[in-house]
């Protein structure tokens, strides 16, 4: 099986605290009934670092902890054990959420808001002048595409729509660090794709990225590095294209070779003392198939004739 | 309507003699205390003692050192519109309309034929508008933080650098700005409704054969007989509460519009005191349960009651001086039924060196007595009997005595310190009306206040109740202090629950056959009602909140009395602020 390597592998910031955006330490937490009994350890002891300009991902089965680490980043529960930091200030601090946009796992909008009010309330939570919510409200409905609807009340909204419109209200204080529960779910493959491009762009412009997501594929395709977690713990922390090389493996891709030169290819692995796992025509995924059909029909609308 | 002695205290005498400061001082150090115990004591469970006592400091030094300062007006106002907003999604607005519909049926079952259909008109519309706003803010402020967590909308207002301060903030101004506008309409409605209810015409019926006076047709259940001057222009005799304006001209008479039923007086109180029939300062005669508030004189004896006013000047009563008194009888035997209790009063100088003639009059009973001292009048100086004046004589620097005596022997008097006062001049009624309506807002907010405290760590309904029972403890408060006095017959709880199935009768003492066992029931009601007193004095008393009466009842709410209103309501405002902050401030959003 071919394995491919991650993109844009980035250049790996020195782990010295200036760049050092979120750092748990035996971050935990358990969660108890009325009576101060313990129900149920959701996060063992964690200590993490994020880095600025990663994106950094929390991977793990349904349960694992993903969502109370990032709830516990965030301050929106406080850690059994343990602490937090986010640039350097206690996760309980109200001023490290100046430079914090969060999007939460769904969009929890008001739902009798619509996009243009929904980005003011924001803009007013941050404190912004009318002249920079206005202007930035413009901006990132044009970003999110939601020029049309930006007059409709949310409650309206399809599951795509809200989620863009929650990515518009964590970006509207142009922070320095994106937390993304669940980026993706309930998202088309178009919206997925367009997702994740615009995490990669916000990462290129400089900004840190934390997201947990079940989704391995988002995972893979995006983050820089990952914390897998199971049932609370740390299973694994490192980059994902080193963590997803396989070593003795070889790939090649090539175009235009005929069953010959493929014959004599196969010869040489061999005399090389190599072990020829597979030569075969790659499958395309489902998704990029799904992509190629959507853009060929915007360019020309009309049906389809089905390939054989 | 009875004014209450401490009703027309002034602002600062409320706030600096009277303990207003001392009392709102006193219980923003007792709920401090109880406060850091109980949170200590959590905080002792959940992180051990040192780190407990860290957790606490910081998180008070924290509201005066970084929540306080970075409280900003832009997030207020944000989270205010937002509450506006969803209040108004959550329809509230519907109590408009349950309101209109209320009304239109009112007019079928208010009485016609009362006395004065004014107050009546008048009282129903602000009692009804009062219990309509304080449900209205008690269900927006419960449930709309608990419905936020359970949604979890909170979760994008927390992760913002929103404080605590302002969550609570915005939530007052913004559940009071529904508010204010319920009532507004409200108010605008009802003071239409009264205005329409009582607005009614007559035309003369009969005249006497030089058209100078006559009696009017009857409409709206009565009817009134006028006189007119010499110039054609008289007014009618008062029948329910108000008067026409009669004018004649050529044989035609044109009756006007009704007056005199929505005012506003400006009563000016005076000092108080008996005097005992030796000339020594007195309590009163107690005739026990028949009033306990007010006192009496006995009827042929030296004994008086004496008010000394100030402020008696020319610019406040240019016409003369006008009273109004509404002074109790108490009858030893039936005596002259058709003339009344007897009673004289004297005007005099307060330094003794003039007074006028006695002035006869007779108690009308269960009504406002109105008495007019013209300008020039007879009287004494020193022995000799002289023509005084007001102003010059008897009130030369603003002060006067008014000194009452019965006259009938072996009947009694009754008199209270409001029970007799000037009248100065009329406010402008309108502002009455609103300055009521601001009682009522107050009243309103408190409850909002408490509503939003309450919803910080409980969930909506629990917190419904909560406020209901501070509600309801505010407004009966004053019952506990009656049970423990022993004013309220039949002692506390425990007691009661003997007394219920046992039907044993209220006044009889409590006899169960063991006398030890009923002294453990008395020592512990007592226990539940000292307890029930000191929660009630922590909780505003909405008794004293209500100035409805005095709009209803045509007197003016005093400046001093709506300021001290305005000042508890804020007391509380942030007695509950700093509640809900540290509730906001230590609890898991996410939990």
């Amino acid at each position: 099986m071919s394995v491919s390597t991650a993109p844009s592998p980035s250049a790996a910031p020195a782990a010295d605290s200036e760049n050092t955006i979120i750092e748990t330490r035996s971050l935990s937490k358990i969660y108890r009934d009325f009576w101060g009994r313990k129900k149920v350890q959701a996060l063992k002891p964690l200590d993490i670092d994020v880095r600025k300009g990663e994106i950094f991902g929390l991977l793990g089965p349904n349960g694992s902890g993903k969502s109370t680490t990032i709830k516990l980043i965030l301050g929106l529960l406080f850690p059994s054990s343990g602490r937090a930091f986010v640039f350097g200030k206690e996760a309980g601090d109200v001023s490290k959420n100046e430079r914090i946009g969060y999007l939460p796992e769904e969009s929890y909008l008001y739902k009798f808001l619509n996009a243009e009010e929904t980005l003011d309330f924001y803009g007013r939570l941050f404190d912004m002048p009318a002249a920079v919510r206005r202007q930035r409200s413009e901006e990132l409905i044009q970003m999110v595409g939601l020029q049309k609807a930006r007059r409709r009340q949310l409650r309206e909204y399809s599951k795509g729509m809200t989620r863009r419109i929650g990515l518009a209200q964590a970006l509207i204080n142009e922070p320095d660090l994106l937390v993304l529960d669940e980026p993706t779910t309930g998202l088309d493959p178009i919206g997925s794709r367009e997702m994740k491009d615009l995490i990669l762009r916000l990462r290129d412009q400089g900004k840190t990225i934390l997201m947990c997501s079940h989704q391995l594929t988002d995972v893979q395709d995006v983050c820089d590095r990952i914390a897998i977690l199971h049932q609370g713990d740390l299973k694994e922390l490192g980059r994902v294209d080193s963590l997803l090389k396989v070593r003795d493996v070889t790939e090649v891709h090539a175009r235009g070779l005929s069953e010959d030169a493929k014959r004599e290819i196969a010869e040489v692995i061999k005399k090389h003392g190599g072990n020829l796992v597979q030569m075969d025509n790659p499958t395309s995924t489902m998704e990029e198939l799904f992509l190629d059909i959507v853009r060929e029909s915007e360019q020309r609308p009309g049906h389809r004739g089905t390939g054989a | 309507m009875r004014l209450q002695p401490d009703q027309f205290w002034g602002y600062f005498e409320w706030l600096f003699v009277q303990g207003g400061l001392l009392n709102g001082f006193l219980l923003t150090i007792a709920l401090a205390l109880i406060g850091f115990l109980v949170s200590y004591l959590v905080a002792l469970a959940r992180s051990g003692p040192v780190e407990g006592f860290y957790a606490i400091s910081k998180t008070i030094s924290s509201l005066f050192r970084e929540d306080l300062p970075h409280t900003s007006l832009r997030r207020i106002w944000a989270i205010a519109k937002l509450s506006f907003k969803e209040a108004i999604r959550r329809k509230v607005l519907a109590v408009v309309g349950i309101f209109i519909v209320g009304m239109m049926f009112a007019g079928w079952y208010l009485n016609k034929q009362a006395d004065e259909p004014a107050k009546l008109y008048m009282s129903f519309v602000l009692t009804v508008t009062n219990y309509m706003v304080i449900l209205l803010g008690l269900f927006v402020s419960a449930f709309s933080l608990p419905a936020e967590i359970k949604s979890r909308t909170i979760y994008t207002i927390v992760t913002k650098p929103v404080r605590p301060t302002e969550i609570f903030i915005g939530r007052v101004v913004g559940f009071g700005m529904i508010g204010t506008l319920v009532l507004f309409i409200l108010g605008t409605m009802s003071y239409f409704f009264v205005e329409r209810g009582i607005r009614h015409q007559h035309v003369v019926a009969s005249s006497s054969s030089d058209g100078l006076s006559g009696v009017t047709s009857q409409d709206a259940e009565h009817k009134h007989t006028f006189t007119l001057g010499e110039d054609g222009i008289g007014v009618t005799d008062e029948q329910k509460g108000h008067k026409h304006k009669v004018v004649k001209s050529g044989d035609k008479f044109v009756v006007g519009d009704p007056a005199g039923n929505l005012i506003a007086r400006v009563p000016i109180y005076g000092k108080f005191q008996f005097l005992e029939a030796d000339g020594k300062e007195g309590l009163g005669k107690s005739v026990g349960y028949e009033s306990e508030y007010q006192k009496y004189i006995e009827g042929n004896t030296l004994e008086s009651a004496i008010w000394t006013f100030d402020g008696v000047t020319e610019r406040a009563f240019p016409t003369g001086l006008r009273m109004e008194m509404t002074l109790a009888a108490f009858r030893t035997f039936k005596g002259d039924i058709v003339t009344g209790v007897q009673g004289v009063i004297i005007l005099r100088n307060p330094d003794g060196s003039c007074e006028t003639e006695r002035n006869q009059f007779s108690i009308r009973e269960f009504q406002v007595d109105e008495k007019q001292f013209s300008r020039k009048m007879k009287g004494f100086r020193g022995k000799e009997a002289a023509e005084l004046d007001l102003f010059k004589d008897l009130a030369p620097n603003g002060k006067i005595e008014v000194i009452v005596r019965c006259l009938d022997k072996g009947q009694y008097m009754g008199m209270a310190p409001a029970d007799l006062f000037l009248r100065a001049g009329d406010a402008p009624f309108l502002w009455n009306f609103i300055k009521g309506y601001i009682g009522i807002w107050l009243q309103m907010m408190i409850v909002i206040c408490f509503g939003i405290m309450f919803s910080t760590f409980l969930s909506g309904p629990v917190a419904m109740i909560a406020t209901i029972a501070c509600l309801v403890l505010g407004f009966f408060g004053s019952v506990a202090s009656d049970m423990l006095s022993g004013k309220a017959a039949g002692g506390g709880p425990v007691e009661a629950l003997i007394r219920i199935p046992t039907q044993m009768g209220v006044m009889t003492d409590l006899d169960i056959g063991n006398e030890s066992v009923a002294n453990i029931v008395k020592v512990v009601d007592g226990a539940i009602i000292r307890a029930l007193i000191t929660v009630t004095a922590a909780l505003p008393d909405f008794r004293s909140l209500y100035t409805a009466d005095f709009v209803a009842y045509g007197v003016n709410i005093f400046g001093g009395l709506l300021g001290r209103h305005i000042t508890i309501a804020f007391g509380y405002f942030v007695l509950t602020g700093i509640v809900g902050y540290f509730f906001l401030k230590t609890r898991e959003m996410a939990a």
